[in-house]
């Protein structure tokens, strides 16, 4: 089935909707031969599906497993390094600063975004001119062509379409894992700040199109095991991701193990699944009413859902606008009978649900041939023995105590400023 | 090695005993860690004679036990008494405690979420130090239990003030419906976690203990006492309230959708042939709602409070909870001369996983039973609260007088 443009965000014209459906299918067509069955397709079929959404919080979920939810929320804040090995549930966000009227530095508002890197990719290779209306209509302001492409790059039309898609990755969004941009020498964090100093799309390299196909389609299978009365009954999170070496990281994680279970538990029960229309990541809940502002609800203004329609929204920015006097660390986040102010977006992602909306048919009995039986788990993965832990968060986290014991440079700014 | 403590029957098979009575104890202003730990030991040592059938006062002659069982709790305030050797545990943190209600009655119990005190509450008795969970398999053995624990502290009442170290603050009894009903008439407890998941769920591991590695083992209590406006659901008609709750009324079959009128449609096939009730064998795989992309269903109760069916249990965004509920019943002066309702005992390896399901939006934040967010909605008010609290629960040490010495003695 044709895709519409995630969020239906866009009018896109037939052409580039093909090349996002091109694009889509591609990575289908990658995935299948290792993770093909016959529970997932790309074609919903017909009028007996049901649209559910798939949810989990967006908060990195594996620095907290790995230390605790202080640490996750100091590293995760800790700017683009934060976000860059951190921000992996499909969700990203960037801190937008600004100076109050006493020069000091704070925090003003909190962008999330889980916008598709491979959209902005197919746009920039197709659409430069689109590409940057879009943006535009994000930032407020129009950016610069070398902005988008590199210092080099003065006009996009002048090159090839490969070569734009080349220049926006090594300058946007990495290598996203993507083989022909890592032939190409596009390194995995993109060089260009307007991504970093906003949260436009994502940019994780797990946050992709391809990932989320991915974890969707391996978990669109009937995983089973045995009962003690020789029948079957769903398999557990642990022996589906114990099943190659590897993934077990993945199950600790938010994203993964909801994706993957409601789809295993969607075929289980003999449904197919497929993405609904339009595929994308979307911003499922914002649980804006545990923030508080002069002991009463956060003005409306300062909650802005974007990039989507209703219920399709793939953005959201918290705070005050750049022309109220206001700054974030005015508001309130009240969890129990705690409140603090609000300096950061970990806060405000542990608030904000993600997820796809899957298109699930109707249940009909599974042949017994087709179950998956997966054996016995030898017992509940440990999350805090994941690699991660001693690869990614416990290095980021000693860099940022050691940058803390760093004395400050003669003027040198804030963290986060900009 | 250290293990969860008795009164929570999380294995294959056991069901709680059909008598609760919860009483929090508070511990004099003036006392310190070493006379809390000698009151504690005092406490612990009457209530194990008590699971033997022994009645200080009747040596000799033992009375039926009726399978009583008793778990110590830590509130909060236990880890400010002079000279705790231990800091309140991060699991007890402000964030994962309870607002308290008005001076002058009523609040909310949660900003963002949908539950408030009841307006004649203005003091919550589940804040004490300490709170003591006894079950037993009759009324008459959690409430001599009460009154043995009432003797035995009177009788360490001295100086001036005539106060013992601790003194009951609050008790709150309850009981097991053999129905497996509640009082709004609908099946409850139907979609519990699986034993098979409850212990992982329950038990605090490294990863959950943060800097306080002496909780691991033990786990964590919520307490709600919620209060039911019986007079308002009963004039909702029947189709409302199963929209409310998300299953049928009678079959307690989970609803899959809506009619061409709007009426719910249970699922099909349940309960299964030869059986009344969803509760009963052969009707396992209609205890948890399937995947529906009903708006209406999507807002009841049942999905409400479980919105990741499918999610592992153990991960804490699951915010899957083992929930150990007891009834009440008690008579008040007010028409109609009772109040029913529910003690919530929810057991978890965070306080967070309950305080979340009550604040976020999707699950049961801002509502107070299902449907729409908003008080003006059909179940806007029918719950409020007579007393809420969290509780560390620590584990069971080989060796020790009682679970959590290590906090004072």
């Amino acid at each position: 089935m044709p895709f519409s443009a995630p969020g239906l965000a866009d009018d896109l014209t037939p052409d580039l909707l093909d090349h996002w459906n091109k694009e889509i299918d591609r990575q289908f067509r990658r995935l299948e031969p290792e993770l093909g069955s016959q529970y997932f397709t790309l074609e919903p079929d017909g009028p007996t599906v049901d649209r559910v959404a798939v949810t989990w919080f967006g908060n990195p979920a594996e620095p907290e497993f790995c230390f605790d939810a202080a640490t996750a929320c100091t590293l995760s804040d800790w700017g683009v390094r934060g976000r860059r090995a951190l921000h992996n549930e499909y969700c990203e966000y960037a801190v937008i600063s600004a100076t109050d009227t006493e020069g000091r530095i704070r925090p003003k508002r909190v962008q999330v975004t889980t916008e598709l890197p491979e959209y902005y990719l197919m746009l920039a290779e197709h659409a430069p001119a689109r590409l940057r209306e879009i943006l535009t209509g994000t930032l407020g302001t129009e950016p610069r062509w070398q902005e988008l492409y590199g210092p080099a790059v003065a006009d996009p039309q002048l090159l090839a379409p490969t070569q734009r898609r080349v220049a926006f990755a090594r300058h946007l969004t990495g290598h996203g894992q993507h083989t022909d941009l890592i032939d190409a020498d596009v390194p995995a964090e993109p060089a260009g700040s307007l991504n970093a100093v906003n949260a436009l799309f994502m940019a994780h390299p797990i946050n992709g199109l391809d990932d989320l196909i991915y974890i969707v389609m391996f978990g669109a299978k009937p995983y089973a095991r045995r009962n003690s009365a020789g029948g079957f009954e769903p398999a557990g999170r642990d022996q589906i991701f114990r099943q190659q070496p590897g993934l077990e990281a993945l199950s600790c994680r938010h994203a993964d193990p909801a994706a993957a279970l409601a789809a295993a538990d969607a075929a289980f029960h003999g449904r197919t699944v497929s993405f609904a229309d339009p595929l994308g990541m979307y911003i499922q809940q914002f649980t804006s009413e545990v923030f508080l502002f002069e002991g009463g609800p956060v003005p409306d203004p300062w909650i802005r859902l974007g990039r989507g329609q209703q219920g399709l929204t793939q953005r959201l920015e918290f705070g005050p606008a750049d022309d109220d006097p206001h700054f974030l660390d005015e508001i309130t986040v009240v969890e129990g009978d705690a409140e603090e102010p609000l300096t950061g977006g970990y806060e405000v992602v542990r608030q904000v649900q993600v997820g796809p909306i899957v298109a699930l048919g109707a249940p009909r009995p599974v042949p017994p041939r087709d179950f998956v039986v997966l054996a016995d788990s030898p017992g509940p993965v440990r999350c805090r023995d994941a690699r991660v832990c001693t690869d990614t968060v416990g290095p980021l986290k000693e860099a940022f105590e050691a940058e803390a014991l760093r004395p400050a440079a003669p003027g040198s700014r804030p963290r986060g400023g900009r | 090695m250290s293990v969860l403590q008795d009164g929570i029957y999380h294995g294959p098979g056991r069901r709680p005993p059909g008598h609760l009575a919860l009483v929090f104890l508070r511990a004099d202003p003036e006392a310190d860690a070493a006379a809390v730990d000698d009151a504690l030991r005092e406490v612990t040592t009457l209530l194990r004679g008590l699971a033997d059938g022994v009645v200080p006062e009747l040596p000799g002659h033992p009375v039926p036990s009726a399978g009583l069982e008793f778990l110590l709790g830590f509130g909060p305030k236990a880890f400010d008494i002079a000279g705790a050797k231990l800091p309140c545990p991060a699991a007890l943190g402000p964030r994962l405690r309870f607002r308290s209600p008005r001076p002058t009655g009523g609040g909310p119990l949660l900003v963002g979420g949908g539950l408030s005190y009841a307006a004649d509450v203005t003091r919550n008795d589940a804040t004490e130090e300490f709170c003591l969970q006894l079950t037993a398999d009759t009324q008459l053995a959690v409430s001599r239990a009460v009154v043995e624990l009432w003797k035995l502290l009177r009788g360490a009442r001295t100086g001036d003030s005539r106060t013992a170290t601790l003194e009951i603050a609050g008790i709150h009894t309850g009981f097991q419906r053999d129905d497996r009903r509640s009082w709004i008439g609908f099946h409850d407890g139907v979609s519990n976690l699986e034993s098979a998941d409850r212990e992982r769920v329950i038990s605090i591991g490294a990863a959950d203990a943060g800097p306080d590695p002496w909780t691991i083992g033990g786990t964590c209590l919520v307490f709600a006492r919620l209060a039911v406006d019986l007079d308002q659901w009963h004039l909702l008609p029947r189709a409302q309230q199963e929209l409310l709750v998300g299953r049928d009324k009678l079959t307690g079959a989970p609803l899959t959708g809506r009619d061409a009128d709007g009426r719910p449609v249970p699922a099909a096939g349940c309960p299964v042939t030869g059986t009344t009730e969803v509760t009963q064998p052969g009707n396992e795989d209609f205890l948890e709602p399937g995947p529906t992309a009903d708006p209406v269903l999507l807002t009841s109760h049942v999905r409400r409070s479980n919105l990741t069916g499918t999610a592992d249990p153990d991960q804490s965004g699951s915010l899957r909870v083992f929930r150990q509920g007891y009834e009440f019943f008690e008579p008040v002066a007010a028409a109609p001369g009772f109040r029913a309702g529910l003690n919530f005992v929810g057991f978890q390896d965070s306080p967070e996983r309950v305080l979340r399901i009550l604040t976020q939006r999707g699950w049961l934040g801002g509502v107070n039973f299902g449907g729409q967010p908003g008080p003006d909605g059909p179940a806007g008010r029918l719950l409020t609260v007579r007393a809420a609290g969290t509780y560390l629960v620590p584990p069971v040490r080989d060796g020790a007088p009682y679970p959590g010495a290590e906090a004072f003695g």
